[in-house]
């Protein structure tokens, strides 16, 4: 039990990144493995995030004097995240508006219909 | 001196630059990535003495390392950065007369975003930094594969979207552990401390990174969407993701397991992935009847070698895989373009309909031929010099495994042999000359074929100056603490 609470943001975030994959792996509907894409996302940018996590703390600023370092959280996941999250939508949309465009061409967005490339 | 970030900022400001010039005059956006490639071919030709002769190492924002991004511009980076440079000059004075239809202002910028990524992947010394260009690459590539909005294209770019974003999801997930256990994201730093942590979790980091990598560069389980991307593109876009991006996904995979990691006890598996590719990718191809599928399977057949070549890591092992990187952007783009203007004359990909074209495209075929035969390894050309340093370095290497997998390689050579000598022979012998008339592709189209044919014959007569490059190249590799010493002084 005491490691269940010690390592709940991993285990959420791991949860979360093979959530992702097995949508991806199991589903038929684009739109649904692109939902699963980005559950995968939202686990990496939480597991990026509890990194530097720190209970109760604030931010790594010195705007007053009680303030300890030891509870400052690291800033430098946060900005990797902000980062992610970017790259994550940019991919999202690209994404979004290709499906968009298969639907218009194939009429369905089954993933055992659009074959039109033989392997 | 001019400083190597230029490198980077002029690709990335002149693509989003290229919107702005469109509302000048659209007819000033195509030669935008041309300015940018010959400005970033000047620059990596006059950098390569000077990285030659010590590493440039540059702080951005005025911190020292490890505190700050920085770049590292070694003979591996100069090496990349020129071979980026010069194909896509090349493919964008291609595109100057090839790309008509669709929307060529958001092409232009695509492509320019895409050798912009590759630059910064090749000169990052930041593992966050080099995933942030790995995506801006990636993203732009799918954009691009989906460029001519046609059935084939949008199916192979939403495959390709959906693996690729596994893969850099993976990535990702590898540098969140590597940030978790040493708290820094500077390579010199990470490397530097490597050895300071239990082997199971570095292996499975160096695992996760691998893999996500792996994606992108088309290694064995994870190259299948190769294929379909690389022959529905446009055809000055497969070359480019051909010639670079694969190459660049191989460069990545390279510097985490030599410098960052020194995982020297996996290479066996390495190269027995490489190995396994290599053949795949020779089997599929030889059985293709549509002459760009060919040569996207030829392209994982090629990456095969090469990563064997890397997974040697003896000094010739590492210079040969380099060698074979350059050979095989030179070759496979020269490939891809002139198959590009042939199919856009008989409007068929099928290899039987090319019949005649010998006669029809006199220098299109010769430049096909003769990209095809360096690509083979034949003597008097660039493809010779590589894998006769390939085959050394395996022979020195010695020990059962090398041995065998290299005799597995020549196999694949011979394979590959078979199928582009069909082509050829198609090219030059078969058919009776059609209906059509014999016409040239055009200027645009001629000169990179002239500059490709001239520097694949001068590279494979006379490798001496490219021999010297990729030595110290091949030692950045080898040498990890040297690379440490000259980011953390």
């Amino acid at each position: 039990m005491n490691f269940l609470y010690a390592n709940t943001y991993y285990i959420a975030a791991f949860g979360l990144i093979f959530i992702g994959l097995y949508i991806v792996m199991a589903k038929r509907n684009l739109v649904k493995v692109i939902i699963g894409l980005s559950f995968v996302d939202s686990g990496i940018n939480l597991l990026l995030i509890s990194i530097g996590y720190i209970k109760g703390g604030t931010a790594p600023i010195f705007s007053r004097p009680d303030i300890s370092p030891l509870k400052m959280v690291d800033p430098v996941p946060q900005a990797l995240v902000l980062t992610a999250i970017v790259i994550g939508v940019a991919v999202l949309a690209l994404a979004l508006s290709l499906v968009v465009r298969l639907y218009q061409e194939y009429g369905t967005l089954d993933i055992r219909k659009i074959r039109g490339l033989k392997w | 001196m001019v400083n190597p970030v230029l490198l980077i900022a002029v690709p990335l400001g002149l693509a989003f630059a290229i919107p702005i010039f469109g509302l000048i005059s659209k007819r000033l956006e195509k030669y935008i990535p041309v300015v940018g490639m010959l400005f970033n071919l000047v620059l990596s030709i006059y950098l390569i003495p000077k990285a030659l002769a010590h590493p440039i190492v540059v702080s951005i924002g005025g911190w020292s390392p490890p505190f700050c991004i920085n770049l590292f511009v070694g003979p591996v980076g100069v090496f990349f950065s020129a071979i980026i440079a010069l194909v896509g000059l090349l493919v964008s004075i291609y595109a100057l007369d090839y790309i008509k239809e669709g929307d060529t202002g958001k092409y232009h910028m695509l492509f320019l975003l895409l050798l912009a990524g590759a630059q910064g992947v090749v000169l990052t010394g930041d593992i966050f930094n080099l995933f942030v260009f790995y995506e801006i690459l990636c993203i732009s590539s799918y954009a691009l594969v989906g460029f001519l909005r046609d059935r084939d294209g949008l199916e192979a770019a939403i495959k390709y979207l959906v693996q690729g974003s596994i893969g850099t999801g993976l990535v990702l997930t590898g540098i969140a552990f590597i940030y978790g256990l040493y708290g820094t994201l500077n390579m010199a730093d990470i490397a530097r401390h490597i050895n300071s942590i239990k082997p199971a979790a570095n292996f499975i980091t160096l695992a996760l990174i691998i893999t996500g990598l792996g994606v992108e560069a088309a290694i064995f389980p994870m190259n299948a969407w190769l294929p379909d991307a690389h022959s529905s593109a446009p055809s000055s876009i497969s070359a480019i993701l051909s010639g670079i991006a694969i190459e660049v996904g191989v460069y990545a995979m390279a510097r985490v397991i030599f410098t960052i990691f020194g995982a020297t006890d996996i290479l066996g598996f390495i190269a027995l992935i490489g190995i396994i590719t290599l053949l795949i990718g020779e089997m599929s191809a030889l059985k293709q009847n549509n002459i760009k599928r060919m040569l996207a399977y030829s392209s994982t057949g090629q990456i095969g070698l090469i990563v064997f070549a890397f997974a040697i890591a003896t000094s010739y092992g590492i210079e040969g895989g380099l060698f074979q990187i350059l050979n095989h952007s030179l070759s496979k783009a020269l490939l891809f373009l002139a198959a590009g203007y042939m199919i856009y004359r008989t409007g068929s990909m099928e290899i039987s309909s090319l019949e005649g074209m010998g006669k029809k495209m006199p220098f299109t075929s010769l430049g096909f031929t003769i990209g095809a035969f360096s690509l083979v390894g034949l003597p008097p050309f660039a493809g010779f010099a590589s894998k006769f340093l390939i085959v050394k370095a395996a022979l020195i290497k010695g020990g059962g495994l090398y041995t065998c997998l290299i005799v597995l390689a020549l196999f694949g050579t011979v394979i590959e042999g078979a199928y582009f000598f069909r082509v050829v022979q198609v090219l030059y012998f078969k058919g009776k000359g059609g209906t059509l008339a014999r016409q040239e592709a055009p200027f645009a189209a001629l000169l990179p074929f002239l500059v490709l044919v001239l520097l694949i014959v001068f590279i494979g007569v006379y490798p001496g100056p490219v021999e010297h490059v990729l030595n110290s190249a091949a030692s950045e590799f080898i040498h990890r603490i040297a690379y440490i010493q000259g980011v953390l002084r």
